[in-house]
């Protein structure tokens, strides 16, 4: 228990303490900043375009979210194999499971501080409009689970495929395909297809509940089947990243 | 030509004659309890009363409301759907002097100038029977707001960049 406090701690550390994760950070305010600022030229926006907002809002941080977890994910595994200082971590007296965890503790405190930086973008922008605070708990709730399950896809890729590079670009494509409910319009997913990709699809199953709650005003306790198929994507990598790393031998 | 204007005359008195006699009659006023500046958010109501003029009873009656907005350059009918669940009543049938009251509850989306109406027809009936024009405003509400976005879209990376610098100053 304490080797994977030390761990999430060094990793999370990494993050806040390095140039290199605070560069990361500041691209994802950057990103959310220009959503912001995008907005504020509009002023027609009407009473549920505001709650459209703050929807567009918890899809672009979830996404923003996955794609730190794909780039920490593949950095934790696959980056610290190429610098030579996976090895000797291997080598300490902890379980691989352990050393697994303690990644996923600095993916946690990633996500908590993407989603700490994302809170007064949310309260910017949707503070005069409707379910603002179920809409950042839903993000907490449903975000979470498709975030870290990201995470555990780019460790698991990071320990199967040789190089960064490959185990990176396998992950984003993965995010991509996965996130395309954000591009596409309501038509093309009404499609048999589409129905079908939203029903398997964890980040459909977020938006879907992001929609459900800021837009639709239900309820949290309502979007408890999205939840569980997010659940089953996080239980899903969380297998694939354990069994992974147990065949990390270099 | 004398003769043409009486019977074209005459005809005229006919036709609105008829009008007169319309089996239906709408009326519709904004609710008391109604903001008296209305704003994009509030929730205001309209009452309507459709009253049986006609000596035998009417069946198949259907009402509806509608809205439209009446800027200058934007003038436009409005499509309801998010602005009200209750869009329209009806009604088996309704005896010679009844009336049908009915609340129609509205949640203002967009700010603009305004038009409601209340239309009424029945199955047998020819022709629609519309209540009078109900007029409202309905004030902008600012939904994002400048003063909000600016100091947070600029500021959090300012303090990203300065954190960033600081350790850059600090490593040397």
């Amino acid at each position: 228990m304490k080797s994977i406090g030390l761990i999430a701690g060094k990793e999370g550390g990494d993050l806040l303490l390095s140039l290199r994760g605070l560069g990361w950070l500041l691209t994802m305010a950057a990103v959310l900043s220009a959503f912001g600022l995008l907005l504020v030229s509009d002023t027609e926006l009407s009473l549920l375009d505001n709650a459209q907002v703050v929807y567009d809002m918890g899809g672009i941080v979830t996404a923003l979210g996955a794609l730190l977890a794909v780039v920490v994910g593949t950095d934790a595994v696959a980056g610290e194999r190429e610098r030579g200082t996976l090895v000797s971590l291997l080598l300490a007296p902890t379980s691989r499971n352990s050393i697994l965890l303690g990644k996923l503790g600095g993916q946690a405190i990633a996500w908590g501080i993407m989603y700490a930086i994302a809170l007064p973008y949310f309260w910017a922008v949707g503070s005069t409009g409707q379910n603002l605070a179920d809409g950042a708990i839903s993000v907490a709730l449903l975000g979470t689970p498709v975030v870290f399950g990201f995470g555990f896809l780019a460790m698991g890729l990071g320990a199967r495929l040789d190089s960064v590079r490959s185990s990176l670009l396998t992950g984003l494509v993965v995010l991509l395909l996965s996130a395309s409910p954000l591009l596409l319009g309501p038509s093309l997913r009404q499609s048999a297809i589409g129905r079908g990709f939203d029903a398997i699809n964890p980040f459909s199953s977020a938006l879907n509940g992001y929609d459900a709650v800021i837009i639709d005003s239900q309820t949290i306790v309502a979007q408890m089947p999205r939840l569980a198929i997010t659940l089953v994507w996080l239980t899903i990598t969380l297998w694939f990243a354990s069994r992974s790393f147990r065949r990390i031998s270099r | 030509m004398s003769l043409r204007i009486i019977f074209f005359a005459g005809a005229l008195l006919l036709i609105s004659g008829s009008a007169w006699a319309a089996p239906l009659s709408v009326g519709l006023a904004a609710a008391k309890s109604n903001p008296i500046a209305p704003q994009m958010g509030d929730r205001i109501s309209f009452h309507s009363v459709i009253r049986n003029d006609a000596t035998v009873p009417l069946d198949g009656l259907i009402a509806w409301i509608s809205l439209v907005q009446v800027n200058e350059g934007r003038e436009q009918p409005v499509d309801l759907e998010d602005w009200s669940a209750h869009k329209a009543v009806t009604a088996a049938s309704l005896s010679p002097g009844a009336t049908l009251e009915t609340d129609w509850p509205v949640r203002l989306i967009q700010a603009g100038a305004y038009r409601v109406v209340v239309s009424a027809v029945t199955r047998g009936g020819a022709d629609l029977t519309a209540s009078p024009l109900v007029g409202f405003m309905v004030l902008q509400k600012p939904v994002v707001e400048s003063r909000r976005v600016l100091p947070i879209a600029v500021g959090i990376p300012l303090l990203l960049l300065g954190l960033i610098l600081s350790r850059r100053l600090r490593g040397r």
